[in-house]
């Protein structure tokens, strides 16, 4: 064991708190939050730049070719300070090419991605918004050049930004395919843009005859799904550990104003009531942080630990929200207005408590790993 | 023992119910308590149609325009109002100022104010809140200084529900700088016209505008206006505050919170209807039906107490705690039922039951903290209720 960081990581922890306090702050998050999608085109930009989605690229197509726990110490940054750019998303179906793609299809796009040429986001939920990977929104005919794809995806993040949609498809004859699918002003594609509480833009995606050829063909049959389902345990474990930073930081900040605030002569963080709050929200960040951490380790060239990914996201679906409710608690009326950022984290929590599967959705899984 | 109403309670509240069905639109969904503001023009006119019927201030005594009423039949007006999440009821002039002016007031402030209050036609807001008294209400720095027949005002209040919709406001200041804190205290009734009264709304977390800081530039106030004696403004202010802690309003939106989550989840046609033979969820969702009937429970407990001449404050406390708690608890797991759409904001593209859930969850975040934080409260419980011995002053 080793609750220690990496130099590796050191460097990232470092060099992503100097970017996000300069670059991501509460005004860019706002900004974003209200529906400004340049300033989310230009952070992304500058993200690219610094060369973050090219991190957990193998070095074989031009990426850092670092692992993904090392990738877990940027996405604790991004979740602590509400940073909207989509390195979850790209880094989670990067990894599900490098692991279930083609070849060809990998040297054609994770070079690209590497450079941020080429963003693909998740596409993988239906109109029953399940995160099972035997539902899907979207049907396909196969042509004699590749897939023509029909039906919608909803709660796809940054599909605006995105080039691509990693989807899973119900094929005509009765199969799975996962595909990757152009959307970038591609004219069957409308995309329809949703108010999320995440703050970061969410649309949902209707699709009419777009056609993938069948070069971006991932995985079929049972290889899809189980694609797909490794797509799901990626990204809640990524959610986690962004929820984990968003906890360290709520903490952070109510320590800060607890003991700061003053009523009857003392910090109101000097009551026990209160201290006891705290204690307990420290308790929950920490349990998280090391439950994400610990599942994000795992996830090797051969794959992951499924019971780690899961016990991830149980707990900060459990935990997170009810720790920013506890945040409001301490923090009064100040807390509950519109100008102060608590709310910002707030809203995040409660919206990513369901993204990639919620506890429930995870529990049954874990139960499974448990033999039950 | 008896759990059940009286026929002239039963008989009340089909009448309010069969009002507010002609009073609200047929497609009524209801702002929780706090977004009133995006609905002012109903709310004035179902207070008048409440006033006109004689209900609007039912609980005073017959001589203020009242009618006596039990405080069971006014716990029943305030679940009903509050089922219905019908805007229109003013806790602050009913509730709250009104008897302590019919306890503390003079004749001419009762001839002034009582009147205009019981016809719906005055709004008040309350003033104790400061920027750095909140829990510590009897830290208020606001200054009144007497200036031959008036007070001069200076000072600013926050949190103010509804400043910027009010005529009046009864308003806590600071008269003896000298004297310890509760002791140099007084309550005024002040104009919001005055001049020198300026209203800076603040937006809540929701996106409503329904408090304010208000600010006091020599701001002259008669010495008539004031309520009781000089310095005597801590007892006669926490009296309002006594009006003002029950839980009733939360138990109730959680008890309409919770059918409407459970007609959504039973319709077939809904996105989540397949979790209605799920056991997890049945169970969850029979537990909060218990917590939220052992809030209301608490809240007529309380009544109770008070139709048999008790003042309940442990009792209020508790029933204030579990009202605002269970509140949030059922909105929580509304917004988890919906799953990824319980991240919806109202107005959004494909929203379910209108966002409202979600919406509804931000504004109960205020529950626990208003009207003395739930904190507080369970000081109040363990001190007062159970005799705990207080903690040493250090
Ligand atoms: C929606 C809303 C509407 C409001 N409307 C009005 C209004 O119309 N008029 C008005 O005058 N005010 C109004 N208020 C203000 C309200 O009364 C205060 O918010 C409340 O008294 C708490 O004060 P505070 O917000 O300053 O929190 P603080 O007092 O700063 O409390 C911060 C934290 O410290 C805790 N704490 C403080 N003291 C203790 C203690 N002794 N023991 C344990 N814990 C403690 C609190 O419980 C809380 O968790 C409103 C507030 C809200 C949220």
């Amino acid at each position: 064991m080793d609750f220690g960081l990496t130099q590796t990581q050191k460097l990232i922890r470092t060099s992503a708190r100097e970017f996000l306090a300069d670059r991501s702050g509460p005004a860019t998050v706002r900004a974003v939050a209200d529906g400004d999608t340049e300033v989310a085109a230009n952070l992304w930009m500058d993200v690219v730049e610094l060369g973050w989605p090219a991190l957990t690229v193998s070095e074989q197509h031009g990426g850092a070719g670092l692992s993904f726990s090392d990738l877990a110490v940027l996405l604790e940054e991004l979740g602590a300070t509400l940073a909207p750019v989509p390195i979850a998303e790209s880094a989670i179906t990067a990894r599900i090419l490098e692991r279930f793609g083609q070849d060809a299809l990998k040297a054609e796009l994770l070079p690209q991605i590497a450079d941020g040429d080429v963003l693909i986001t998740p596409a993988i939920v239906g109109r029953d918004a399940s995160w099972d990977a035997h539902n899907t929104g979207t049907v396909a005919n196969r042509t004699g050049s590749g897939l023509v794809i029909t039906g919608e995806a909803r709660f796809v993040s940054f599909a605006n930004q995105a080039t691509h949609a990693l989807t899973l498809v119900n094929t005509d004859d009765d199969q799975f395919a996962m595909v990757v699918v152009p959307i970038w002003k591609s004219p069957g594609v409308e995309q329809i843009p949703l108010n999320h509480a995440s703050g970061t833009p969410v649309y949902s995606l209707t699709f009419n005859e777009v056609e993938a050829p069948t070069s971006n063909i991932v995985a079929t049959g049972t290889e899809a799904v189980a694609a797909a389902a490794e797509l799901v345990a990626t990204g809640s474990v990524a959610r986690a550990t962004q929820l984990a930073g968003l906890a360290r930081a709520v903490v952070d900040s109510t320590v800060e104003y607890t003991a700061g605030r003053q009523q009857f002569g003392r910090p109101v963080g000097s009551f026990q009531a209160v201290q006891h709050h705290l204690a307990e929200m420290a308790i929950a960040a920490k349990q998280v942080n090391h439950l994400a951490h610990a599942a994000a380790w795992s996830f090797s060239q051969d794959g992951y630990s499924v019971d780690r990914a899961a016990r991830a996201k149980i707990a900060a679906s459990e935990k997170i929200a009810d720790l920013c409710w506890t945040a409001h608690q301490c923090h009064g009326a100040i807390g509950f207005t519109w100008e102060h950022n608590l709310h910002l984290y707030t809203r995040r929590a409660l919206a990513w408590k369901t993204d990639f599967g919620d506890a429930a959705f995870h529990k049954a899984i874990l139960a499974s790993a448990m033999g039950l | 023992m008896r759990f059940d109403f009286t026929p002239e309670e039963s008989d009340f509240r089909r009448k309010l119910s069969a009002f507010l069905d002609g009073a609200l639109p047929a497609d009524w969904h209801g702002p929780a308590d706090e977004s009133r503001d995006d609905h002012w023009a109903l709310n004035q006119q179902i207070k008048k149609g409440l006033a006109d019927r004689g209900w609007f201030v039912m609980s005073w005594p017959t001589e203020y325009g009242g009618a006596d009423s039990s405080p069971m039949m006014n716990t029943i007006f305030a679940e009903e109002m509050a089922y219905r999440r019908a805007p229109g009821h003013d806790r602050f002039g009913t509730r709250m100022l009104g008897p302590t002016l019919m306890r503390f007031g003079s004749d001419s402030q009762r001839a002034e104010h009582l009147g205009a209050i019981a016809r719906g036609e005055v709004q008040w807001c309350q003033g104790y809140s400061e920027p750095n008294s909140g829990s510590d209400l009897a830290s208020l720095q606001t200054r009144a200084v007497l200036d031959g027949d008036n007070f001069i005002v200076n000072g600013a209040k926050i949190w103010t529900s509804l400043a910027h919709r009010a005529d009046m406001m009864f308003m806590l200041v600071r008269t003896d700088p000298d004297a310890a804190p509760h002791k140099g205290i007084s309550l005024l009734l002040v104009d919001m016209k005055t001049p020198g009264i300026q209203v800076l709304p603040i937006i809540n977390m929701a996106g409503v505008h329904s408090f304010n800081q208000v600010v006091f530039d020599d701001v002259r106030v008669p010495q008539a206006n004031l309520v009781g004696d000089l310095n005597d403004g801590w007892r006669v202010g926490m009296t309002v505050l006594n009006f003002e802690r029950s839980g009733i309003d939360y138990a109730v939106w959680a008890r309409a919170a919770l059918e409407e989550l459970v007609d959504y989840v039973k319709n077939d046609d809904s996105l989540v209807s397949t979790v209605k033979t799920n056991p997890e969820v049945r169970g969850k969702l029979a537990s909060l039906n218990t917590e939220i009937e052992a809030a209301r429970l608490l809240c007529y407990d309380v009544a109770w107490r008070q139709g048999q001449g008790e003042v309940p404050s442990a009792e209020a406390s508790i029933s204030k705690v579990a009202g605002t708690e269970i509140y949030a608890k059922v909105l929580d797991y509304g917004t988890e039922l919906l799953g990824m759409y319980g991240a919806l904001e109202p107005g959004s593209e494909q929203a379910e039951l209108q966002g409202n859930f979600l919406k509804m969850r931000l504004f109960a975040t205020s529950g626990p903290i208003l009207a003395g934080t739930n904190e507080i409260q369970k000081n109040i419980i363990a001190q007062r209720g159970l005799n705990l011995p207080r903690a040493p002053r250090r």
